[in-house]
């Protein structure tokens, strides 16, 4: 029989002295953890033998219930409503900041979210890719060679089967399970599908269904018509299908009883969400790309070039739809056509070059190593046509480049269509497209115009969101206290761990607490992160890593070990992040440890700090809170 | 010089706070007293810095060398201590 989550939560509050007694609560994967203003105000007699209460305990100043996996979650939920708690975990501070934005800045920042992950992924390989495909156009037969098959496959493999990255990323961003979430993915590219890449040849679309008339069958589905055809290039579509099949996940996991909820969940979720994007998601995305299509065939019509300036500029929002594939069609056309060149090629280079030159700006602007580090590859592999990596990792993201290199695209476009060039043959853009046009020096004037100018309002106008990152560190990185624990005449010994400082006989441990290992306090952390106390040696790290020895100003040898009896943990959950030898400064961090890890292995993570040779001195003075 | 040899029983080895133990023993006494372990580092035993850092776990050997004015009678506590502790 399902435990009855409601009653559980509702019985732990009756115990627990009223709701002004409860400070916060938390949970982990097993326990449900309070903090509790006066602990005499609650019955911990009662409190175990409530239904669903395995255990209890207390440990630096939580009170732990333990629940038990799969379910603590659902009485923890219970017990916020009871209660009228909310979590307090950073993500939901983050979140309910998020919250207060409006909603159409929250929407464009998903695109963000669910590409920063995926940036490894495909920064180096858009770059790859733009390399290989630059010279197998550059140089003769380098193309039909197998160095260039093989580097093609690994190369293209990440934007082949984007959709199941993205699927991947947005389930993580929604809360959703990431493998459900990747077989969504799976389901819009599988092979059963056309490829979208393919939709305007009829040979292709001839030799994959074994038809003849070059129309691309469809499923009768209910009342709905699906054409078989995949979701490859796409993004939107993706996020918005994995984006439902988290609410669907979730409603699911509420409603299906916990007996049936592995088999059945997964399977309605998928089954639904896949069933909805094909039917619904999907046709309304193909009849916008349509009349994208059909407005973008107009478009460039438009006289004095205007046309295609209006095209360069929406070009790179296009790409962020996943509807730059459909163009193939548009390229295809012109050059059958009697036009006999392609003057999309232009358009299509201006737009994604623009791209590269708001990067490129962002990459030399930015101090931030780490937007340096994407901004960089990605506008390279944005030079050579494989825009991706720079608009979702970086441009889009901070939306003024973006905007800068939507109108280094559009001038970058008019000079184009004023110019009259075009291309040979479709499929690539940027720099490997000076093969491909027939005016090699007015196509590099165009490249050069639409990236300057990007760049350099880009340059001119964007600016690192300074205050922000400031702020981030303060609140993910806390301060060493500047706090004296122990002082003597070889000099001071400050609190290497944030929270309560208590006397060492507290210490819940005998041999601490009785100063056979020299004088001392301990420390009740409300962090997991140890700092150097002074400025010193390291003279040793415990190789079970809980316990590091410094040897300070006047020969003092201090000890920090944290926790008790935790060197039967064997290291986990401890990181120091310093070795024997190695100088450090007061206020460093030295160690970072996980306190959750402590409270599982049951055993109290007071840290122990301790003057080892405090006999060498005269006038041990010690300080608690 | 005197000299024994020991093999580390105590499952956690001679950790902080077993090292803790005996740096208070043997600053009782005159003589030099070093912990020598497998590898060759050696660590004079009042030192609990250096004593840890020799890393000496359970099952491990450890040569004890006590050298000193005092070294006749206290060899003997040692290696009693040793056995009673580690």
């Amino acid at each position: 029989m399902a435990m009855d989550y409601a009653k559980c939560a509702s019985d732990i509050f009756s115990h627990l002295g009223g709701k002004d007694n409860i400070i916060s609560a938390a949970h982990c994967a097993t326990r449900l953890r309070l903090v509790i203003a006066d602990n005499s105000k609650i019955d911990k007699a009662a409190l175990e033998e409530v239904d669903g209460v395995k255990g209890m305990f207390e440990s630096n100043g939580q009170l732990q219930l333990i629940i038990g996996t799969g379910t603590v979650n659902k009485v923890y939920d219970e017990f916020l409503k009871i209660t009228g708690l909310t979590e307090a975990s950073k993500e939901d501070v983050k979140k309910a900041a998020a919250s207060q934005a409006p909603l159409w800045k929250r929407i464009l920042k998903v695109p963000g979210d669910v590409f920063v992950p995926i940036l490894p992924a495909i920064v180096a390989a858009g770059l790859m890719m733009g390399l290989v495909e630059a010279l197998g156009k550059a140089i003769p037969g380098f193309a039909s060679t197998d160095w260039y098959g093989f580097l093609d496959m690994v190369s293209n493999a990440a934007f082949a089967f984007l959709p199941v990255l993205v699927a991947i990323s947005t389930a993580r961003v929604f809360g959703g399970n990431i493998f459900l979430g990747a077989v969504v993915g799976l389901c819009m590219i599988h092979t059963g599908l056309l490829n979208a890449w393919n939709v305007a040849n009829p040979d292709a679309i001839n030799s994959f269904f074994g038809v003849t008339d070059g129309v691309i069958p469809t499923w009768h589905l209910l009342f709905f018509k699906v054409q078989r055809v995949g979701y490859q290039g796409h993004v939107i579509p993706v996020i918005l299908a994995v984006a439902l099949m988290c609410v669907i996940e979730k409603w699911l996991h509420k409603h299906v009883p916990e007996m049936l909820d592995l088999f059945i969940t997964p399977l309605c979720t998928v089954l639904s969400t896949v069933f909805i994007t094909f039917t619904i998601i999907g046709p309304i995305f193909s009849m916008f790309e349509n009349a994208v299509l059909a407005g973008a065939q107009v478009l460039i019509t438009v006289g004095f070039g205007i046309g295609s300036a209006v095209m360069g500029a929406i070009y790179p929002l296009t790409v962020v739809m996943g509807l730059h594939h459909m163009y193939n069609v548009i390229e295809a056309g012109m050059l059958s056509g009697e036009l006999g060149k392609n003057i999309w090629m232009p358009i299509a280079s201006s737009a994604n070059f623009a791209q590269f030159g708001a990067c490129l700006a962002v990459a030399i602007k930015a101090k931030n190593a780490k937007t340096k580090s994407v901004a960089l590859p990605s506008s390279l592999s944005a030079s050579l046509g494989i825009t991706e990596p720079a608009i979702f990792g970086v441009n889009f993201r901070f939306m003024k480049p973006f905007v800068c290199g939507m109108i280094g695209g559009a001038i970058g476009a008019w000079f184009g269509a004023l110019s009259k060039i075009g291309a040979t043959t479709y499929g690539v853009t940027g720099i490997p497209g000076l093969l491909a046009i027939d005016n090699i020096p007015l196509y590099a004037i165009m490249l050069l115009i639409a990236a300057g100018i990007a760049f350099v309002l880009t340059w001119i106008t964007w600016k690192e969101d300074e205050p922000k990152k400031k702020a981030a560190p303060k609140a993910d990185a806390p301060k060493a206290p500047e706090k004296a624990v122990i002082t003597c005449e070889a000099g001071t010994i400050m609190q290497p761990a944030i929270g309560k400082v208590i006397p060492q006989d507290q210490i819940p441990d005998e041999t601490f607490a009785a100063g056979i290992l020299g004088e001392g306090i301990g420390v009740e952390p409300t962090e997991g992160i140890v700092f150097a106390p002074f400025d010193g040696v390291v003279s040793s790290v415990a190789d079970s890593k809980h316990a590091i020895g410094i040897t300070g100003p006047g020969e003092m040898e201090l000890l920090i070990h944290v926790g008790v009896d935790t060197v039967a943990m064997n290291g986990e959950g401890f990181e120091p992040l310093v070795a024997e030898g190695d100088e450090v400064k007061a206020g460093q961090v030295i160690m970072h440890f996980d306190r959750d890890a402590i409270a599982a292995a049951n055993h109290p993570d007071t840290v122990v700090v301790l003057l080892t040779n405090s006999d060498d001195y005269e006038n041990v003075k010690i300080t608690t809170d | 010089m005197k000299t024994f040899e020991y093999i580390i029983k105590d499952e956690v080895g001679i950790h902080a706070r077993p090292a803790g133990i005996l740096a208070k023993e043997v600053k009782k006494y005159a003589s030099k007293i070093t912990i020598t372990n497998e590898a060759g580092k050696a660590a004079e035993a009042k030192k609990l810095m250096a004593v840890m850092g020799l890393g000496v776990k359970c099952g491990q050997k450890v040569v004890v060398t006590i050298e000193g004015d005092d070294e006749e009678t206290v060899a003997p506590i040692i290696e009693k201590f040793f056995e009673d502790n580690f």
